[in-house]
């Protein structure tokens, strides 16, 4: 294509009285040197295409801007399909609302600072590339550098004292970014954030509010599944078995309460530790405001568990696949009891058989005894016998020597 | 054996950065070369210089290259090689005596192949080693040979032939290496200059020199071709316009090369141009050093007679203060103050110290200057084209750098005065696009980046070849003699309207020119007319009275004749009218109509101060075909738009 050159004139109108001249049907362009005459220098995009122009088009315009327009066609085709160099991972360009603007960064604590970096749509789920891109194109937006040649030449007059109250502020909002980027490229700090982060404390407040009372004739599903896809986020393990559907298998239902009643969570409640007065240097102070912190966070963790684990407790006692189950057991059970009635005799002693049992084993018993009676007193008797043979004898001894 | 030792910096090379293709743009001169890398940006080499010496020397086991090796033509002169570019590709016989200087290695007939030029340097060998031991034991029980190794006896002198070839060779090895040193990257071409007086054997012999050190030769650029390579670049100057003639003016060591070349929208053919050997940058240094040399004599009373000095130690004396000066050139140019030159133990152990400013130096070189400013004279009446004509002038070789040379061809030679130099826009010092130094291997980069991006494929296979052999028949263009282009009546001017000149005398064909601009509307009638005219240009030389200068009460009035001084104008002389493109414009009819305002290219209603002007953008093409056929469209910008044409039939 033939590069435009745009004149900078005007040229004044036609003259009232204009004539057009004739030209006569015979004039010519004086005959341009021969060929030859001049020898280009081979050097230069211009001689590039010129090239291009004599050795593939035959020196016509027309079919040269063609292929041109192909190849660039073709040129740009094949930067779309390769294009990621320019991919911004779907970060694009948030709208920013005054209130955002206007943010104190002294109250950095309360900013949303996925909405500081125009990541609102991802929260937690924001890579780390994701926020670096983010940043960037923040950065570049609202550096105070910038800021400065922009506001000027938009607000040319410094008179209304908004001008410098708009200035500081926009300086206000790049420190916001800042801390926005601190926040979220620091992995404990970022968890830290996301525990507490306010919208999804918004939507907790709004889903888990629930209580069985009003939860009558709403759709199970539709209240329930909600509420642990937000818990999901803070789980160690994944990923995280859902609540599943009417139809989900009883392993599966199993499965489910069995993680959430063991929900193995890192939500931290650091973020709302009262800050150490400034000021006070004293380590008592300190250490007192630390003590206090730690049972608030521990509290709150408490708090965190006890709420979700009644959150279960409820969806537990609501489930209605759980009452189906049950019901199947039952009925299982029930079925298996018909089913054993008919031949279960054979196994069973009677009561008689029993007592005969009994009897035969106390006669035992006592014969046994009675036997035993007549040992001992057999037993006696021979040890009576010997001592009166004993003492027989002794006695006839005695004679004997008194005899001698 | 034990494990070669590793470098320190033994971590594998760092992953790519760039992705410009690795190749450079050597401007190889016959006596400085210097190198640049695809952002056109020049290298230094490792001793830092930008500048390298074209020189190789041998020292015993050593050999020198570049600027070290121009150091030792002060003590070795006879190992030195300087000078060669000039000699490759030509037979022994071919080369005349005035090129030995005898300040360097002469040039002697190879010993072997028949009128060959080549050069003897004395050398010291390194003495053979040691007969190696043998392998296999032998079956006679000799004593055991001790395990140290037998120390090498000294080196041993000895002298090598060397073809100018092969010292290209080593030299262009050298810059390659710098290069490669500097990208950190393989260098896989190159494009060189050649200077245009080059025939097709020394191409030759250069491009086999290229190929034998290593590189892709990808063109040989003729050096105005690289001076046009920068000046096109948009690096050079955005403001000035597409079309322009363009000046080159090249002082080197051995010549002073002109170049008066058509630059039409970065295509470029030269006009006219001229090569004198007898006026050279050297004829600079020669004043230099007679200057220096008296003013050591009258300071030291020591004769020193140099310029052209035959006795040994003057000639060494001529050397120094040779190698001396070109630091007081290089400040003079750079700085408006005074310029030093000092050099230890010029003569009799005796030290110089000396200084020159600008003033004093514009009248030691006076002569250069005045023989420089008459050949551009000349090539510009052998040309046919006014000095008024000149666009812009381009300079080249580091002689040029002067300001005062500047200086002097303007004043003299009657350029307009807002006609374009480097100087002007300051780009000379500082190592800016302008400097004259750096123009030609800037170019050469250019173009070989340009080079390098053709797709390497069976449809571009013809295009590279064409930059590869020098595509001589395709480039041979016809060009137009006139310019031709569009009036538009009204106003009050002699020509009778507003000229547009639309494509320029000495335009390559065929050729397309598209230009824009706005035209008022009439508040009765919207046509619109366009006459298209071939002019012709001439230059009115207007003569004016300078006012006398005031004279002093006391002094008495002298006869004088009046002072003159001519100004030039540029005219236009119409010649021939080609035809009328006439339409009604649509775009302007309804005044601020508020349809209007939403669409593109509406009228902009303009509020001059007085009644309210419509206008409507007209673009208007020209297409000459080779033939000299030509077709104007004219339209106006936007929707709906009318337009008109004009073809005019080949003569």
């Amino acid at each position: 294509m033939a590069t435009v050159q745009v004149l900078p004139i005007t040229v004044p109108p036609l003259p009232d009285r204009y004539v057009a001249p004739v030209a006569s049907s015979s004039s010519r362009l004086t005959s341009p040197h021969p060929s030859g005459h001049r020898t280009l220098l081979p050097v230069g995009p211009a001689h590039l295409n010129y090239l291009r122009l004599a050795l593939h088009h035959a020196h016509d315009f027309s079919s040269f801007d063609q292929h041109l327009n192909a190849e660039r066609a073709a040129k740009e085709k094949l930067l779309a399909a390769e294009g990621d160099a320019e991919d911004d991972l779907g970060v694009g360009d948030e709208k920013e609302s005054p209130e955002l603007l206007a943010l104190d960064p002294k109250e950095w604590k309360k900013q949303d600072h996925y909405a500081v970096l125009g990541l609102s749509k991802f929260r937690y789920t924001a890579t780390a590339d994701q926020i670096k891109i983010a940043h960037r194109k923040k950065v570049l937006k609202h550096h105070p550098d910038k800021k400065a040649s922009t506001t000027t030449t938009e607000v040319p007059s410094t008179i209304l004292g908004l001008n410098t109250n708009q200035n500081t502020n926009d300086d206000a909002f790049f420190k916001c970014i800042q801390k926005a980027h601190e926040v979220l490229t620091n992995a404990e700090k970022r968890r830290q954030f996301d525990s507490v982060d306010p919208e999804f404390l918004e939507m907790e407040e709004d889903l888990t509010g629930i209580t069985a009372a009003e939860f009558k004739n709403k759709d199970f599903f539709k209240t329930f599944a909600p509420i642990f896809t937000l818990y999901e986020r803070f789980s160690r393990i994944q990923p995280v078995p859902g609540l599943g559907g009417i139809d989900a298998s009883k392993e599966e239902v199993e499965g489910f309460y069995d993680f959430w009643y063991n929900f193995d969570s890192w939500r931290s409640f650091e973020w709302w530790d009262k800050e150490v007065n400034e000021g006070s240097d004293s380590r008592d102070d300190k250490r007192y405001t630390e003590k206090k912190n730690k049972s608030e966070r521990a509290r709150r963790k408490k708090e965190d568990i006890a709420k979700l684990r009644g959150l279960v407790d409820l969806t537990l006692s609501l489930d209605p696949r759980i009452k189906m189950i049950k019901q199947k057991e039952k009925e299982a059970r029930e079925a298996k009891k018909a089913a054993g009635a008919g031949p279960g005799k054979p196994g069973k002693k009677t009561k008689a058989q029993e007592e005969e049992e009994k009897k035969l084993k106390e006669e035992e018993d006592r014969k046994k005894e009675e036997e035993e009676k007549v040992a001992r007193a057999e037993a006696k008797k021979q040890k009576a016998a010997a001592a009166n043979a004993a003492k027989k004898a002794r006695r006839q001894q005695r004679a004997a020597e008194e005899a001698a | 054996m034990a494990p070669k030792p590793m470098p320190n910096g033994s971590a594998e090379a760092p992953i790519e950065v760039t992705s410009l293709p690795p190749v450079v743009g050597i401007n190889f001169g016959d006596s400085f070369a210097s190198i640049a890398e695809g952002l056109a940006e020049c290298i230094a080499n490792e001793d830092g210089e930008r500048q390298i010496a074209c020189a190789v020397s041998f020292f015993g086991e050593e050999m020198y290259i570049g600027n070290q090796a121009s150091h030792q033509l002060v003590k070795n002169s006879q190992n030195t090689i300087t000078g060669f570019r000039n000699l490759l590709g030509l037979k022994f016989s071919e080369i005349p005596q005035s090129a030995q200087s005898g300040k360097s290695a002469p040039v002697i007939q190879h010993p072997d192949i028949p009128d060959e030029p080549a050069y003897k340097v004395n050398i010291l060998q390194p003495a053979p080693a040691p007969i190696p031991q043998s392998n296999h034991n032998s079956t006679f029980n000799t004593p055991l040979a001790s395990h140290v190794a037998t120390p090498r006896s000294e080196p041993i002198p000895a002298t090598r032939i060397l073809t100018v070839s092969e010292v290209a060779t080593m030299f262009l090895a050298s810059l390659l290496e710098s290069a490669e040193d500097f990208l950190g990257r393989k260098v896989t071409g190159a494009v060189i200059t050649v200077p245009t007086s080059f025939s097709p054997a020394q191409k030759a012999a250069l491009e086999k020199a290229a190929t034998d050190a290593g590189v892709h030769v990808l063109q040989l650029l003729e050096e105005a071709g690289a001076a046009v390579a920068t000046t096109t670049s948009p690096l050079w100057s955005q403001t000035l316009p597409a079309d322009r003639t363009q000046l080159v003016v090249d002082l080197g060591a051995s010549s002073l090369a002109l170049t008066l070349m058509s630059l039409r929208d970065g295509l470029a053919h030269i006009l006219e141009s001229s090569s004198s050997p007898s006026i050279t940058a050297d004829l600079i240094d020669a004043h230099l050093i007679k200057f220096f040399a008296a003013d050591f004599t009258k300071k030291t009373k020591i004769p020193l007679k140099i310029c052209p000095s035959d006795s040994v130690p003057d000639a060494r004396a001529e050397a120094k203060l040779k190698l001396a000066i070109e630091h007081t050139k290089r400040t003079i140019s750079a700085s408006p103050g005074a310029a030093t030159v000092s050099v230890e133990s010029l003569k009799d152990g005796v030290d110089y110290t000396g200084s020159i400013n600008r003033m004093r130096f514009d009248l030691v070189v006076r002569n250069v200057y005045a023989s420089v400013s008459s050949s551009i004279i000349d090539l510009l009446t052998t040309a046919g084209v006014d000095a008024h004509d000149i666009d812009e002038i381009v300079y080249v070789g580091g002689s040029t750098c002067l300001p005062g040379l500047d200086e002097h061809i303007i004043t003299t030679v009657g350029f307009r005065e807002e006609v374009e130099t480097p100087f002007e826009r300051g780009t000379v010092v500082g190592g800016g696009v302008g400097d004259p130094t750096t123009v030609l291997a800037r170019g050469c980069a250019v173009q070989a980046a340009l080079i390098a991006s053709i797709p390497d494929d069976e449809a571009h296979r013809e295009i590279r070849e064409a930059y590869e052999h020098g595509a001589g028949a395709s480039n041979g263009v016809q060009a137009t003699s006139r310019t031709v282009g569009v009036l538009l009546p009204g106003g009050d001017s002699s020509l009778g309207g507003v000229w547009v000149p639309v494509v320029h005398k000495e335009t390559a064909l065929p050729a397309r020119r598209v230009v824009q601009f706005d035209v008022e509307l009439g508040e009765q009638s919207k046509a619109v007319s366009l006459e298209v005219w071939e002019v012709k240009e001439t230059i009115r030389i207007e003569k004016v009275a300078l006012p006398k200068p005031e004279l002093d009460e006391g002094e008495e009035e002298e006869d004088e004749e009046e002072e003159e001084e001519e100004i030039k104008h540029r005219e236009i002389e119409k010649l021939t009218l080609l035809g009328v493109v006439k339409f009604d414009a649509r775009l302007g009819i309804k005044p601020a109509g508020q349809a209007l305002w939403g669409q593109k290219g509406a009228p902009k209603v303009q509020n001059k101060g007085r009644a309210k002007v419509i206008t409507s953008t007209l673009e208007v093409s020209f297409i000459v075909d080779t033939t000299g056929g030509l077709k104007v469209e004219v339209k106006e910008v936007g929707e709906p738009s009318a337009s008109g044409t004009l073809t005019v039939p080949a003569p």
